[in-house]
């Protein structure tokens, strides 16, 4: 708006050129001569050229981003390490490694043979462990056969799922029974665990 | 229908009742496009052997067994060949290297500039382990035994590592017999509501248990006496289902009518045919 107005005022100012009393008149230097074209900042500055450039330019560069970010995603991320895999360094040191004792022929053959029964013990005690299951399995099924055969409703009550049943919770056997009306002290402890994120 | 290990009584009992169930079983089939409860009542009317339901309690080992003379020779064994071929930690580390450090400090050449102080020199290693051995027995576990006599049935607190069933004494028709807790069913109820029934009659403190499933674990049928057998009632069959004690208050029950008795012990108690059932689905392990 400037401009154009400064245009058409140097247009007059111009045609008027030899009959004007603006000799010479430089009340400020931005007006550096009188007949030459009235320029003012606005006109110099230019800020009306970047019209089809700019947005060109801003769309490459946006481009170019998008290229090198989707360069960093095809990466592969970084697995968590299995802390439970590595051996730490302490396990190599080779001042730790203990004197192998010398065993003697007794004690091996003592050895052995404690192995082997063992293996017998277990596979015994496996066997009637399954004997066991199959028994009580069996009588189930025999009961449900029965229940069946005394009446169709109760059988489908029988075998329908308990929902309250799962998830099942129980605290198993310890070495010494629990202490009635014991208060365990509290205890503060450090959790030092390293946590991974992706 | 034959399993491959039927039992000598059993077909016996399919012969002499093979007539009154299929009329049992047609009654049912004719009938089903009734509704459920009425579908019920007709199945009880038309078989003629009566229904109940028992459980079978079972209060689980409250503290682990002792190990066969095998097992504790293997853990021995065990812990020794681990022992063997570990590499030492660095609480013994710090043993060996306060057993030198002694060992130099004896000799006479002994120039303790050249040892380089550390916190070692206060606390030795072994008085750590002092300390450590010192420190558990400032608590006092309860005895595994816990104090009860093994020959007091009534007590749920006897025999902690093993599990242990409640018997009932109770009067079945002129005798006084030991049974799982039972009680007849009643129409539209189900079994396992039967058997919960069952549990909550029982007089005492209120067992809390938590019934395995909807599923019974056994059945046992028997015959009423000749005398006793009318019309419609050939006998009873007593469906048992299975239930784990979670928790309930240690009040003494009467001796003569209450029993907790381990699996080894059950033949002191029931009769042969009712034993030889219940047996097969209570599991010692």
């Amino acid at each position: 708006m400037a401009g154009i107005v400064c245009r058409t005022a140097s247009q007059i100012i111009s045609s008027q050129a030899s009959c004007s009393s603006v000799l010479a008149v430089r009340h400020s230097h931005w007006f550096t001569s009188v007949l030459s074209l009235k320029t003012s900042i606005p006109l110099r500055a230019e800020p009306k050229k970047k019209k089809k450039v700019d947005p060109r330019r801003e769309i490459m560069m946006k481009e170019r981003l998008k290229k090198k970010l989707k360069r960093l995603e095809k990466v592969p991320p970084e697995l968590i390490p299995i802390e439970d895999f590595i051996t730490p360094a302490k396990c190599f040191d080779e001042t730790r490694i203990r004197d192998a004792p010398k065993l003697s022929f007794e004690e091996s053959e003592r050895r052995a043979l404690l192995l082997k029964e063992w293996s017998r013990y277990k596979y015994s005690q496996h066997q009637t462990e399954m004997d066991t299951i199959e028994e009580a399995l069996e009588a189930q099924r025999q009961a449900l056969d029965e229940l069946k055969l005394e009446s169709e409703e109760l059988y489908k009550a029988a075998v329908s799922s308990d929902m309250d049943l799962f998830p099942f919770q129980r605290e198993g056997p310890s070495y010494t029974p629990p202490i009635t009306n014991y208060e365990a002290p509290e205890g503060k402890y450090n959790n030092i665990t390293r946590v991974y994120t992706q | 229908m034959a399993a491959p290990f039927s039992r000598l009584c059993r077909p016996l009992w399919r012969i002499t009742t093979t007539s009154t169930l299929n009329k049992g079983v047609r009654n049912v089939s004719s009938s089903r496009q009734q509704w459920s409860a009425q579908n019920v009542k007709t199945a009880g009317a038309a078989s003629p052997w009566a229904l109940n339901g028992a459980v079978c309690l079972q209060r689980l080992p409250v503290v682990s067994e002792d190990g066969s003379p095998i097992e504790e020779e293997f853990m021995e064994l065990m812990h020794l060949m681990e022992f063997e071929r570990s590499l030492l930690s660095d609480h013994e580390l710090r043993l060996l290297e306060d057993a030198a450090r002694m060992s130099r400090k004896q000799e006479g050449d002994y120039d303790s500039d050249e040892e380089d102080y550390r916190d070692n020199e206060i606390v030795t290693a072994q008085d750590l382990e002092d300390i450590w051995e010192q420190k558990p027995k400032q608590f006092q576990p309860a005895p595994r035994s816990q104090g009860v006599d093994e020959k007091d049935m009534s007590s749920s607190e006897r025999c902690l590592a093993d599990s242990l069933i409640l018997l009932v004494k109770k009067d079945v028709g002129s005798q006084k017999l030991w049974l799982l807790p039972q009680i007849q069913w009643q129409t539209g109820e189900t079994l396992r509501q039967t058997a919960e029934r069952a549990l909550a009659s029982l007089p005492g403190a209120d067992k809390k248990a938590t019934f395995l499933g909807n599923a019974p674990c056994g059945y046992y049928k028997y015959k009423y006496p000749k005398v006793i057998q009318k019309e419609g009632s050939v006998g009873a069959k007593v469906f048992f289902f299975k239930a784990v004690l979670s928790s309930h208050k240690h009040l003494p029950l009467e001796k003569n009518s209450f029993a907790w008795v381990k699996k080894e012990e059950l033949q002191d108690f029931l009769k042969p045919e009712y034993l030889k059932q219940v047996r097969r689905f209570i599991m010692a392990l």
